[in-house]
């Protein structure tokens, strides 16, 4: 077991065999009795001190109202990848349309919760009435869209809830502009109301997304332990010996829709609540990449990976990547992370850093000497680094997007070759990130944003192709 | 899984350093816009700094109306700087148009201290979901592209005011031109699936339909590049196609599908498909709240910088200089009776009075945020493909 | 009648672009089992290849050289230049995860696309650029009889497109290379036992698809003109969804997916309603899929046990 490399796959074991030979694999030293610690600890210990820290945090340390929103965004899309991992990470279902369940819950709240229906007075029913109410239809309505799985299986299956999920789209878009807004959107929605409390502050909602959050993992371990989680992994695995095992393959796939449906059904009213207005633009096919992001990232088929993924992912696009300070401790810092964890020995680390150091300065100086207006800009948040060091032209647009290119092609490059010369070209490509970033990314932020997204994902991935806390993928040969 | 709780409980950890974060952030990442300002003819001895957010869709699949709307914008602040001696910094916020975006970054600008007044967001839409909350904050915002009648007469945006005209101006002036000079007998209506084209769809309908007229209401998404299949929809004795579009290069693709499917239909184009650079279609009419701006000597040498900034400029990035431009004028004269707080800039904004301004046409609103007097032109686009004033009002 | 032809001929086009895309997807599928998501995006920058090539030969309305020898530059540079940065994201993001989950290439294909459209939005900026085909291919060549015009670009597109798939299909089903592509599609590991060189089958693989979306890409912007950085995304989905609907995998099926989708959308929109287009395919689609689960030419997948 030793031998093999982590993540390829275990051919000819089973995953419960290999989750334990996993445990037996302790990292080495006080790391490893940190973890034996931990697991001495239950899984509702567990989520009892992470559901206080989550409390903590907004009521005792306190955050302003944009940490908070980025908060209720994070508890959002976690809840999401938590419904979207029953289909996706259980019963390995591929379903592309979960979208549409988060916006069937937002429209039906809204329709519930305003002057949309029954005019002029409308329908304001309270939240512990509708939601419940919106959460069974969510369910019926994963059940008609599972049906199809019925018969398709894979990527067959995929296009088709990709199918409804844009039919969702276009029907809010065009279908009943009267009734559910058009492009326009339903507004002016009830917040959360019910028994004499309104719920007004975001700090409420991120209270009551918390609640529903840690509400959900505990309903979905009690079904991942029993009978019916069983049974979603039987079927993913291996479809034929579970129904061979008497396991009602058909049933067992449309509850794993049904579930999930219902989960974002409750994400999309709560979501409605807050912002008091829905729109379909909202619940398009950019949310549904970014729930899958979360999901896999964490760690399909985990369910506090599904939770860890959608947390980070929200928290780092909307949290650091928004402010270009952040982003750049985001760039620079995981740039000298990954140099640290993956160049051994030491002492290699010190080369290159200290040799892009020494050839930041002597590049710097060579084309100080050439020519000043070369070096002439500043890219602001960073003054002491492209005083002297990063080369930032007086016009620096057309010389960063060089230098982006030459990144690029020198980060591919750097994959391609053998390892001495790899170490070598890692201190030119240093370098021209560092100019890259300072001449150019720096300055436009909303691009920047979507261009570490990418290669945020691209690295995750290629480091930990089965997620953050993934299980180690099995093959059953 | 059994690692995964404790390390989801260092994640909610993350959160706060997020937040703590982004109150130091506001320093620095206001001065990304430019720190080569200060030194302006200044009036005051003490500098007036402050900032300005800008909530547009700089990414996505409208970028090329947001990112027109950032050019201006970056303009219109560096101009002011140099002219008023103040020290305004530019706050970038992508909302891609959507409105659950656009809260997380009124979140941020309204969390932001430094930040006095916002520019944008570009939707209507948006500006429904985000206009309570800056209400709430007391934080100005002004927007450069949301026409929706509905958002000054709901009056649930106290804060709110626009440089641009609203749908129930535009649109009846634009269908009775149709009515009483083009005499169609039917006519094409295409909306882009957007709150802009829808909501201009419904001011025009009742015009059309009072005169008599025969429409075919047809809508195709914004994101369509072909209108071939739309284009052999035109009937032979339909005249006029109506176009309200935001992506004035849509319009011209329409022009050239009717071109090669020798359709002889006249466009005619609301104010977002004004953009002399884009829209040239020979013979099409374009209305627009303001002047071509590039034929107004005294926008001479912003129109300058404008090209250079953003070439292919259309109809976005001018009410954004001039409602950047109210801002910074609000900012400069808060400085100098004190400081430039929020409460003291929104109401200098409520007071601006500028009797002339980038889009040809003295600035002032009225107490629900709507410009006052706004103006209507028509276009015509002669066979070279430059614009030619036909009537205004 | 006309209204019937014309209407064809622009599904027929639209259809031709929709099949050249769903073929690079279908052929990637094929070998690696893989979604890429990233292959519209690689559609755009085919686009933005010609439109350069465009402007360096002088621009529409000043060519310095006959029209022909143009077109073919743009083609062979947005096709080369397109193929190799298809090889080399298949290198660099694709190749690390082959022995992966199945779902993990996926997030990396989401990750390619989102840096292929913002390094493009960074390099070039969000404005549409137009590539006024009219300005030197005038609309008065064509098929002009009666009512009915057609452009010579659509029929350019149309039959250029039928001759690349005819001209792939031999190449799968003569060559070396193709026997070489179809062993590695059938079972990877088998192929390599026989001696064949998998990475590099991958890799032609890559190239062939990838080019075939640039393509498509410069075809694109001679029939609509303008381009832009996300132009790729819807592309990307309807070519998808071809791809599935005749059968994922299938060479003659994903050809027969784009134009059927094509096509679908020309008469929904000139005869049923153009608000509802979207809307009554995929209604239409799904009802298809359920009906025939495996697509149009898919075989039903036999399960090893």
């Amino acid at each position: 077991m030793a031998v093999e490399p982590r993540d390829s796959p275990s051919v000819g074991v089973d995953e419960w065999v290999a989750r334990s030979l996993e445990r037996r694999e302790y990292l080495p030293g006080w790391r490893g009795d940190v973890q034996r610690a931990l697991e001495q600890v239950g899984w509702w210990p567990r989520l009892v001190v992470a559901t206080a820290v989550g409390v903590f945090i907004p009521v005792v340390i306190g955050l302003n109202s944009f940490q908070t929103q980025v908060g209720i965004d994070a508890l959002l899309l976690a809840i999401l990848a938590l419904g979207l991992n029953v289909s996706v990470g259980w019963a390995g279902l591929l379903d592309l349309g979960y979208v549409a369940f988060y916006g069937f819950g937002a429209y039906g709240y809204a329709l519930l919760s305003s002057n949309q229906l029954n005019p002029p007075g409308g329908i304001h029913w309270p939240a512990y009435f509708s939601i419940p109410l919106v959460m069974i239809g969510a369910a019926i309505l994963g059940l008609l869209v599972g049906l199809p799985s019925r018969r398709l299986i894979g990527d067959y299956l995929a296009i088709v809830t990709l199918f409804f999920g844009e039919a969702f789209v276009e029907f809010t878009n065009n279908v009943a502009p009267s009734k559910l807004g058009g492009p326009n959107g339903i507004f002016a929605l009830d917040p959360l109301h019910g028994a004499h409390v309104q719920i007004t502050t975001p700090t409420g909602y991120f209270l009551v997304l918390l609640g529903l959050l840690v509400v959900s993992m505990a309903v979905l371990h009690m079904l991942d332990t029993s009978r019916m989680g069983r049974a979603w992994r039987a079927v993913r695995e291996d479809p034929l010996a579970a129904s061979a095992m008497t396991v009602p393959v058909n049933r067992v796939k449309l509850m794993a829709f049904a579930f999930g449906a219902m989960i974002a059904a409750m994400a999309g009213t709560i979501f409605a609540a807050q912002q008091t207005s829905v729109f379909p633009t909202d619940f398009d096919t950019p949310y549904l990449i970014l729930i899958y992001a979360g999901l896999i990232l964490g760690g399909a088929g985990s369910m506090s990976g599904a939770v860890l993924g959608g947390l980070l992912v929200s928290i780092v696009l909307d949290g650091f990547l928004r402010s270009p300070t952040q982003s750049s401790y985001i760039f620079y810092g995981v740039i000298l992370v990954t140099l640290c964890v993956k160049l051994r020995p030491w002492t290699r680390v010190a080369f290159v850093v200290g040799g892009t150091i020494v050839f930041g300065f002597v590049m710097h100086a060579i084309v100080a000497a050439f020519s000043s207006s070369a070096v002439a800009g500043t890219s602001g948040a960073h003054s002491w680094i492209d005083l002297h060091w990063a080369i930032v032209p007086a016009n620096p647009v057309t010389f960063g997007n060089i230098c982006f290119v030459a990144l690029l092609c020198l980060v591919v490059a750097l994959v391609q070759v053998p390892g001495r010369w790899r170490t070598m070209l890692l201190i030119p490509t240093l370098y021209v990130a560092a100019c890259a970033w300072e001449a150019r990314l720096s300055q436009v932020p909303a691009t920047t944003r979507l261009l570490l997204l990418g290669a945020i994902l691209i690295v995750v991935m290629a480091w930990r192709p089965s997620g953050l806390l993934g299980a180690r993928r099995v093959e059953i040969v | 899984m059994k690692l995964g709780i404790s390390l989801a409980a260092i994640t909610v950890t993350a959160l706060v350093a997020a937040g703590c974060g982004s109150s130091s952030s506001s320093k620095s990442s206001a001065t990304s816009a430019s720190s080569t300002q200060a030194a302006g003819g200044g009036s005051g001895s003490k500098s007036c700094t402050a900032s300005i957010g800008i909530e547009a869709p700089l990414t996505g699949q409208v970028a090329v109306l947001g990112q027109e709307q950032l050019a201006f914008a970056k303009l219109a602040i560096q101009d002011d700087n140099k002219a008023n001696g103040t020290n305004i910094t530019l706050v970038q916020g992508d909302t891609q148009l959507m409105p659950a975006q656009a809260t997380t970054v009124t979140q941020q600008f309204i969390s932001n201290s430094k930040i006095v007044g916002v520019v944008g967001p570009a939707g209507s839409q948006e500006v429904e979901a985000v206009g309570p909350l800056f209400g709430r904050a007391g934080l100005v915002f002004i927007s450069g592209s949301a026409t929706n009648p509905t958002l000054t007469s709901s009056g649930k945006n106290p804060t709110f005011f626009r440089t641009v005209s609203r749908d129930d101006v535009q649109g009846p002036e634009d269908a009775n031109f149709v009515v009483k000079h083009l005499h169609p007998k039917n006519l094409m209506i295409v909306d882009d699936q957007e709150v802009y084209s829808t909501g201009l769809v419904s001011a025009m309908m009742p015009i059309f339909q009072k005169a008599g007229i025969k429409v075919d209401h047809e809508s195709v998404s914004q994101k369509v590049t072909d209108f071939s299949s739309l284009v052999a929809k035109v009937s032979s004795d339909t005249t006029v196609v109506v176009l309200p579009w935001q992506v004035a290069a849509n319009g011209q693709q329409f022009g050239k599908n009717l071109a090669e499917q020798h359709k002889n239909a006249t466009i005619v184009g609301t104010d977002g498909m004004f953009s002399p650079s884009a829209f040239t279609t020979p013979g099409s009419y374009v209305s627009s709240f303001g002047p071509d701006i590039t034929a107004i000597p005294a926008d001479a040498s912003i129109v300058q910088a404008a090209k250079t900034a953003y070439p292919k400029f259309g109809t976005f990035g001018p009410p954004v200089y001039a409602a950047t431009h109210v801002l910074d004028e609000a900012i400069a004269s808060a400085c100098k009776s004190g400081t430039a707080t929020r409460s003291s800039v929104l109401s200098a904004v409520k007071q601006t009075s500028e009797p002339t301004s980038i889009l040809g046409q003295p600035i002032h609103f009225d107490t629900r945020g709507d410009l006052i007097a706004a103006k209507w032109f028509l276009f015509k686009i002669n066979p070279q493909g430059k614009y030619t004033l036909v009537t205004n009002s | 009648m006309t209204k019937f032809t014309q209407e064809l001929v622009n599904g027929l086009t639209q259809g031709g672009l929709y099949a050249l895309v769903a073929l690079g997807y279908s052929m990637v599928y094929g070998v690696l089992k893989l979604l890429n998501f990233a292959h519209g995006d690689l559609y755009m920058v085919g686009a933005f290849v010609g439109y350069f090539v465009l402007q360096w030969f002088g621009g529409p309305t000043a060519l310095a050289v006959p029209v022909p020898i143009v077109l073919l530059a743009m083609f062979l540079l947005a096709g080369g230049g397109v193929g190799a940065l298809g090889v080399a994201i298949e290198r660099f993001a694709y190749r690390p995860l082959r022995d992966a989950p199945r779902i993990a290439p996926l997030i990396t294909a989401l990750g390619v696309s989102f840096l292929l459209e913002n390094t493009m939005l960074l390099l070039f900026g969000a404005s549409y650029r137009d590539y006024n085909t009219s300005a030197f291919i005038s609309f008065s060549t064509g098929i002009h009889i009666g009512a009915l015009n057609i452009d010579i670009v659509r029929i350019m597109v149309i039959v250029l497109s039928v001759a690349l798939m005819i001209g792939l299909r031999l190449l799968v089903s003569r060559t070396q290379l193709g026997r070489q592509m179809r062993a590695v599609a059938s079972d990877r590991e088998a192929a390599e036992m026989l001696g064949i060189n998998v990475d590099y089958t991958i890799s032609a693989t890559f190239f062939l698809g990838s080019a075939l979306a640039g393509i498509a890409g410069v075809m694109a912007g001679l029939v609509f003109n303008q381009i832009y950085t996300l132009m790729g995304f819807i592309i990307g989905l309807k070519a998808f969804t071809a791809a599935v609907v005749g059968g994922i995998g299938s060479i003659p099926g994903a050809m027969l997916g784009g134009f059927l989708i094509g096509i679908a959308e020309a008469f929904i929109t000139g005869y049923v309603s153009s608000t509802y287009t979207n809307l009554i395919v995929f209604g239409i689609l799904i009802a298809f899929m359920i009906l025939r689960p495996s697509g149009l030419l898919g075989r039903v997948q036999l399960q090893k046990v």
